[in-house]
Parts: C-alpha cells; structure tokens; sequence
C-alpha cells in the first residue's frame, strides 16, 4: 500500500462523510436506498478496492450519525434503523430536549463504531475456520432468526404464521420473472424487494387514502406545530464519554458488542430486542428514554459495521442483512465484483483494517464535531426549507427506479405488492426484522419445503 | 397548540397536502425513471443519470412546495 492509495482513501472518506452527513439529515432516506447504488457504481467505475472500502465505511459511520437528527426534533425515521428509536426520542422531544437526544444519540453511535471495529475482527477471525460451513448454512441461519424475531415480536402467532407466505410471495414473484425471462436464470431481484419492505408502511397508508370514505375519517389537520429548544452553544470540541452518563456508556457498549455478535441477524430486530430488554427496568421516563437511545444507536452502528466487516473479512459471502443490503456493492458488482472475486479476496486483513479505521476516523472526526455542533442549525435549515412531500417524493423515485433497474417494468408492480402486504403485516404488528429475514432465508426455505 | 384544519393528512409522522404530495412524487418517479432510462448507453451512467433525476425533483419539490410546520423557537433555559 502506498502513500498515494493512502491520500485517496483519506480524500474518499472525506467526501464520504461529507455527503452521508448531509444524506443522513434528510428524513426518510433509507441506508440501502443511497448507500447500495452509490457504492455499486463506484465499483462499477473501476476505483480502487481500497478506495471503495474506505468511502463505504465513512458513509455508513456519517449517515449512522446524523440519521438520529430528524428523529430527535420531529420523530421522522431518517431511515429504517432509526425507526425503533422514534418511541423514545418522542419522550425526550416531549419534554422538551430534543437537542439531548441528538447528543446521546450521536455519543451513542461513537461508542459503537469504537467498540464494533475492533469486536468485527475478534469474531471475524474465530470464525473464519468454520466459513465454509458457516456459508453452507446460511439459509438455515436466516430462518432460524426469522423465527426468533418472530417470537420477540407484539403478534408473535402472526408473524410466525406468515414466513411461509411472505417467502411465496417472493420466490412466486422472482420464479416468474424468470419465467416471463424478464432476468437471466442466474440473477436474482433482491434491492427492490427490499425497499419494498421499507416502504410498506407509508405505501399502504397512501393506498388507503385512495379510499374516500377512508380518506373522510381521517383527522384533517393543519401546519404542524414544532417546537424547539435553541440549545446553548457547545464548547471547545465535544466528548461523548462526557456527554453520556457512565451508565449509559456502559449499555451502549455492551449493546454493540452484542449487535456485533449477532451481525448475522437483522439489525432492526435486534435493535428493538435488546435496546428494550437493556432499558425495561429503568423507572424514571426521561433517563429511560436517554438510555435506551443511547443504546439503541450504538447497536445499530455496531450491527452495521461489524455486519458488513465480518462476512468480508471471514467469508467472503454477503451473509448479513448488511452485507446483503446497504454493503452489497462490496461484494458483488458485476463485472467488477462477484461473489468470487470482491474485496475479500483482494485485501488482505491488514489492508482491510487499514482502509476500515481511515473511513472510521475521518467520519467521526467530521460527522461527530458539525452534529453536536451544529444540531440545532442544522434542524432549523431542514424543518424551515424541506418539505415532508419532497423527501417522500424523492424515496418514491428512487424505488422505482430500483425496481425498474431489478427486472423491468413489470417489477415496479412487483414491488408495490410487495410493499402492500409488507405495510399491511407491518399495521399488525409484524416487524421489519422479521420480513427482512423472511426475505434472505426465503430461496433455501423453498427449496426444503417443495 | 390548536391547529387549524387544512385538509392535511398525516403520513409517517409529518403533515402532508395530498395534492403536493402527488406532484411531488410525480416530478421524483418522472426524474428518476425518465433519467435512467434516457441515459446513454453505458454500464454505469443510467444510474448516476436516474439517482440525479431524483435528487432534481427533489429539489424542485422543496422550492415549489412550502412546508406544512410552524416552527417556535424557545431559548434553552428552564
């Protein structure tokens, strides 16, 4: 590795964190959605791998800081895996804090990128013996957590009931599109299905309002009425082990470190799971609330670091939600990348390291210093200038044309009905987690049953 | 807080004009689809061509449509 990769990899993290920063404010935007296109083309543009590896890991550590801004001051999910957090950051915006929120939950997210990185190569290199096994398995594993993300869910006999028809629906909707040879035998329509899945929610609820006579129930509303704390300007540069409390240090840590253990799982399910399980038995609402954000955001930078760490270091293979999804450029970018020839065969450990903690270090150094800083600003500019239709809008286009780029014109409608039943299972109490498992495990889970 | 009623519904957590909504989602998907599609041949440039188109719309959605929140600034102190 020379100096010159080395300045490249600095110069790609750079501008890394700078857009996922901006990104990550932007309510709405979902990780896979402008993580997963972005790397695939720059793959696809030839750039070197360590280049690739440095920019994804600043992108993930910036977007994963900021995506908690529209969470704190509106309660608006800035992606999928800030939707668990929404509960209780509602708690602390009640009361009034949401720049609170913003902080403990930005400390959080440093906690578990410093705890993950290093987690990811300890178990990465105690399983490695065991990769091939280990890939042999992988549907098995997927169902397995589709199946205990089931029973941690509020409609356990529901989303236990739906794994088998869900994964019809996705195996039917692919085995056609085979059929119809709308994509070749050897691909396969994964990301739009996805975004499916995580446009469920607000796809139905738009559906429903097609309905008049739902439409005539709804509360009518008017503007919005925010309103927000102008915090006192931060001194000097902020510390996240003074911003958070020695406990909430404590918890955060050790809901990474087992967000990292668990990488092969989904990390929204375990983000809910253990983020509640940690917190259940503080009393006071406040505290709670600060905690369980706290952990909560921790985890998931930890699962998404070590989710796609992990399985590049060890295997080889996308074999976590993470690697499957938002890091899949990593791993296949054909013709640049394929499932035999990606970074995990061209890097070496210490070169992935390497290329790890240069993205690392410069998202937080920059991401972490303008949230805290600038958190308050920052809100004001989006609440005052972007409005809530433009960012739906936007996320409606990028589906689509996810869907077209998968399999066609037809996939569009593919995917609205993919979308429908997800929103309508995820009204009644189904989780992501468990239709994303549903999602990776549902080719194997077939495959056993016919 | 009372809020005046304007027709607006609420859709993942924020309130929305349904009309807006449309032409903004018109202009996103038109974009996005329109730029990659139109692309000129090449293995990476539809992508970048259709994630530009959505990010225009986006921009013209956020000039041409006002957000629907009255925002109150309260100095920090309790």
């Amino acid at each position: 590795m020379d100096m010159l990769i080395i300045i490249q990899m600095i110069l790609a993290s750079i501008g890394g964190a700078v857009l996922y920063t901006l990104i990550g404010i932007a309510p709405g935007t979902d990780e896979t959605a402008v993580l997963a296109p972005v790397t695939i083309a720059l793959a696809l543009t030839g750039i070197s791998p360590y280049v690739i590896l440095a920019f994804f890991i600043s992108a993930i550590v910036a977007k994963k800081l900021t995506d908690s801004i529209p969470v704190a001051i509106a309660g608006i999910p800035g992606g999928v895996m800030a939707a668990p957090m929404v509960e209780h950051a509602m708690v602390l915006k009640s009361y009034g804090l949401p720049d609170v929120s913003i902080k403990k939950m930005s400390s959080g997210s440093v906690i578990g990128t410093i705890i993950s990185i290093p987690a990811s190569f300890l178990i990465a290199n105690l399983i490695l013996p065991y990769a091939d096994r280990i890939s042999q398995y992988a549907g098995l594993i997927f169902f397995l957590g589709a199946v205990f993300l089931a029973l941690m869910t509020k409609n356990k006999v529901l989303s236990l009931a739906i794994i088998i028809p869900f994964a019809l629906l996705i195996q039917g909707l692919r085995h056609l599109y085979w059929g119809l040879d709308i994509i070749p035998d050897d691909s396969t329509v994964f990301i739009s299905f996805f975004l499916g899945i995580t446009i469920g929610p607000i796809a139905f609820k738009l559906f429903e309002l097609l309905n008049k006579e739902y439409r005539s129930n709804q509360p009518r509303l008017g503007n919005k009425e925010i309103t927000f704390k102008e915090s006192e300007k931060e001194k000097g540069i902020p510390n996240p082990f003074k911003i958070l409390t020695k406990k909430e240090s404590a918890t955060s840590a050790l809901g990474s470190f087992i967000g990292s253990v668990t990488f092969f799982l989904s990390p929204v399910g375990m983000t809910v799971f253990l983020g509640e399980f940690l917190t259940r038995h503080v009393k006071d609402p406040v505290q709670r609330a600060s905690r369980a954000i706290s952990t909560m955001d921790g985890l998931t930078n930890a699962s998404y670091i070590s989710g796609t760490l992990i399985p590049l270091i060890a295997i080889g293979l996308p074999l976590s939600p993470m690697a499957i999804g938002p890091a899949a450029g990593l791993f296949n970018a054909p013709p640049v990348f394929t499932p035999e020839h990606n970074i995990h065969h061209l890097l070496s450990m210490g070169e992935i390291m390497t290329a790890t903690i240069i993205g690392a270090v410069i998202a937080l150094l920059i991401t972490f210093y303008v949230t805290i800083k600038y958190a308050s600003q920052i809100c004001a500019f989006v609440f005052k200038y972007i409005p809530h239709e433009a960012l739906i809008g936007l996320f409606a286009g990028l589906v689509v044309m996810l869907a077209y780029m998968d399999a066609g014109w037809l996939n569009i409608f593919g995917t609205i009905l993919v979308a429908l039943v997800s929103g309508l299972l995820h009204k009644n109490g189904v989780n992501y987690g468990v239709l994303f498992m549903i999602l990776y495990a549902a080719p194997w889970l077939l495959g056993v049953l016919s | 807080m009372k809020e005046e009623d304007k027709g607006y519904v609420d859709i993942w957590g924020d309130n929305v004009k349904i009309k807006d909504l449309g032409i903004s989602m018109i202009l996103c998907i038109g974009l996005a689809l329109g730029g990659y599609i139109l692309a000129p041949d090449n293995s990476t440039q539809p992508l970048l061509f259709g994630l530009s188109g959505g990010v225009l719309g986006f921009i013209i959605s956020s000039i041409i449509i006002k957000p629907k929140r009255n925002i109150t600034k309260v100095k920090g102190d309790d």
